[in-house]
């Protein structure tokens, strides 16, 4: 599904990923955990295309195909999601315009006829109701007035609707309280199954107890530097990061 | 007969500052024309009102001594006003909107060619009533308008306008509008969608002369290419004009390295119980929401449009008129679908 090979990338001249490795087979999740400045939010974005982000080296491969030369509308149409840290507000856009623009944009792109205002009520509107978003909230403009908890989902929301294959959540679990955590690993749970693929990139280890990784890979300094299973992120929670990074470099 | 050029302010005049009409029309070869419409009755105010105080109206003069087609308006009307090649055109639009009435005019600007159009649009409003006045500008790329607004608001009336530009050579939007009688309203608003070479300057006075009046001023410029704006809004509250409230606001976005965008707010103030405020912005498309919506799929070309059709939504609100909100949104739309 996902490959990424010595992947190196900068920003302003500063390198922050210095040649990471990492292999998703389809249908897996995994978790990539790091103390603050590891790269964790780089790679979040370099993944989806952000063009402040320099690669200096190394390849991204979605299915076989390196997306490095894609723009980021390109890759979300390929089917790459990124569920942000800090959704973005957008004034004056009204959360069900941005929402068909969206999914038609994807569906556009796959080679799926667009669909139009009726059936993308219906399946705004179902989709809704399994994430528990009120209709109301779609009334608004995107992210405006969301409480950090509403963020998170209408972020999830999103990521039902663009039905990706492969989902980056990055930091998902940040400035949220136990029960809307709840929700938002609810949701991506449903999705899970089939083929779809999942990196969830957090600091605690506290989403993991609700989103299962197949593996965890630790991050620092621009590298993975300890990969195991999910019992990994038990034993940083416990132990800390200070003895696995100081262990590896 | 040429065109009076020697009379036509130039850039040395405060309020010209930003836009050299001489040396624009000074190249066209243009001849006195008419649209037909019939000048034969005299009504006319040779003076433009606050002529004496603020010196901007030689315009108005100008369409005085050359008039060339004169309309009245007392109802609900639309107005079309199209300058053919080679003409200059001074034509005098009288809008008399009398007590307890609701009036709604639309008033579309255009031509081919070049030319110059230089109207002037006379307001009267009665006590309790509302005029909608919606100006649509599609000008041709050599075109030049000029067009003068005087607006005098009684007591307890509105007057609501809207101005929308989708093309342009040069345009000059001045209004003059003044509060007479207390709990009077001028409420002012527009959208400048500018490219190529384009320039449109939008000049206000608004004058408080009563008390518990209120002013409003919303303006929004996109500019592409080496388009530019100009918006220059006064609001002077005289002494007697208490608890007056003004606002005033002017957003600029800017597309191009190129584009320009000039604004002068000013606030002349000599009472002591109001409520001024005004602000003004020039900037390019914030990067964090354009790559938000890119990550979710959608184009670059459609997450600008998006953008820049949400950046005038605050100025389009203001249209109260459902069916002319349409048309406004409708059309740019269009204008953004063809340049962005």
């Amino acid at each position: 599904m996902i490959k990424i090979k010595q992947l190196k990338a900068e920003i302003d001249g500063r390198e922050i990923l210095k040649g990471l490795d990492l292999e998703i087979q389809p249908g897996k999740v995994h978790a990539i955990m790091g103390p603050n400045g590891a790269g964790k939010s780089t790679l979040s974005y370099v993944l989806a295309g952000r063009e402040e982000y320099e690669v200096t080296g190394g390849d991204i491969e979605m299915n076989g195909e390196s997306i490095l030369e894609m723009a980021p509308e390109e890759r979300a149409g390929k089917g790459l999601f990124l569920a942000f840290q800090y959704p973005v507000e957008i004034p004056g856009v009204q959360m069900t315009t941005f929402m068909k623009t969206a999914v038609n944009s994807v569906r556009k792109a796959r080679g799926l006829s667009e669909l139009d205002a009726i059936d993308f009520l219906k399946l705004m509107k179902s989709k809704c109701k399994e994430l528990g978003i009120s209709d109301e909230m779609m009334k608004r403009a995107v992210n405006v007035g969301f409480s950090g908890g509403e963020k998170k989902r209408n972020e999830v929301l999103q990521m039902a609707m663009l039905e990706p294959k492969f989902c980056v959540l990055d930091e998902t679990d940040s400035g949220l309280d136990i029960d809307a955590l709840k929700i938002v690993a609810d949701g991506v749970n449903k999705m899970r199954g089939g083929d779809r693929s999942f990196l969830v990139i957090t600091h605690y280890q506290r989403l993991l107890d609700y989103i299962k990784p197949d593996a965890v890979h630790v991050l620092a300094g621009g590298k993975i530097v300890k990969t195991g299973g999910p019992e990994l992120a038990h034993e940083l929670e416990e132990k800390g990061y200070a003895d696995i990074v100081g262990a590896a470099a | 007969m040429s065109l009076p050029l020697e009379r036509i302010p130039t850039p040395k005049s405060e309020r010209f500052k930003y836009t050299n009409l001489p040396r624009t029309l000074k190249g066209l070869d243009l001849k006195p024309a008419s649209l037909g419409w019939g000048n034969k009755i005299a009504v006319l105010e040779p003076k433009a009102p606050g002529a004496e105080q603020y010196r901007d109206t030689e315009l108005w003069a100008i369409n005085a001594e050359n008039v060339s087609d004169i309309r009245f308006i007392s109802g609900d009307d639309e107005i079309d006003v199209n300058a053919k090649d080679g003409q200059f055109i001074c034509p005098r639009i009288v809008i008399d909107v009398k007590d307890n009435q609701t009036v709604t005019v639309v008033e579309r600007q255009g031509g081919a060619g070049a030319y110059w159009k230089n109207t002037v649009v006379q307001v009267t409003i009665g006590k309790n009533a509302t005029l909608r006045h919606y100006r649509i500008c599609d000008e041709a790329e050599k075109g030049v308008s000029t067009i003068f607004t005087h607006v005098k608001i009684g007591r307890d009336s509105t007057y609501e306008a809207f101005c929308l530009t989708t093309g342009a050579g040069t345009i000059r939007n001045q209004t003059h509008g003044e509060l007479t009688g207390e709990n009077a309203h001028c409420w002012l608003s527009g959208v400048n969608l500018l490219s190529s070479a384009q320039l449109a300057d939008t000049t206000i006075t608004i004058e408080h002369q009563a008390p518990h009046c209120t002013s409003k001023q919303t303006f929004k410029s996109v500019l592409k290419d080496q388009a530019h704006g100009v918006f220059q809004g006064k609001v002077h509250v005289h002494q007697v004009a208490q608890k007056a409230d003004g606002y005033q606001l002017s957003n600029a976005l800017i597309l191009s390295p190129e584009a320009q965008m000039d604004t002068k707010p000013e606030l002349e103030i000599y009472a002591d119980d109001v409520k001024c405020s005004h602000g003004a912005t020039t900037g390019r498309l914030d990067e964090e929401p354009l790559f938000y919506m890119r990550a979710r799929g959608i184009p670059e070309s459609v997450a600008r449009a998006l953008l820049i059709q949400s950046f005038c939504g605050q100025a389009v609100e203001s249209i109260s008129d459902e069916s002319m909100h349409e048309v406004v949104t409708g059309k740019i739309e269009q204008w953004l679908q063809s340049r962005i």
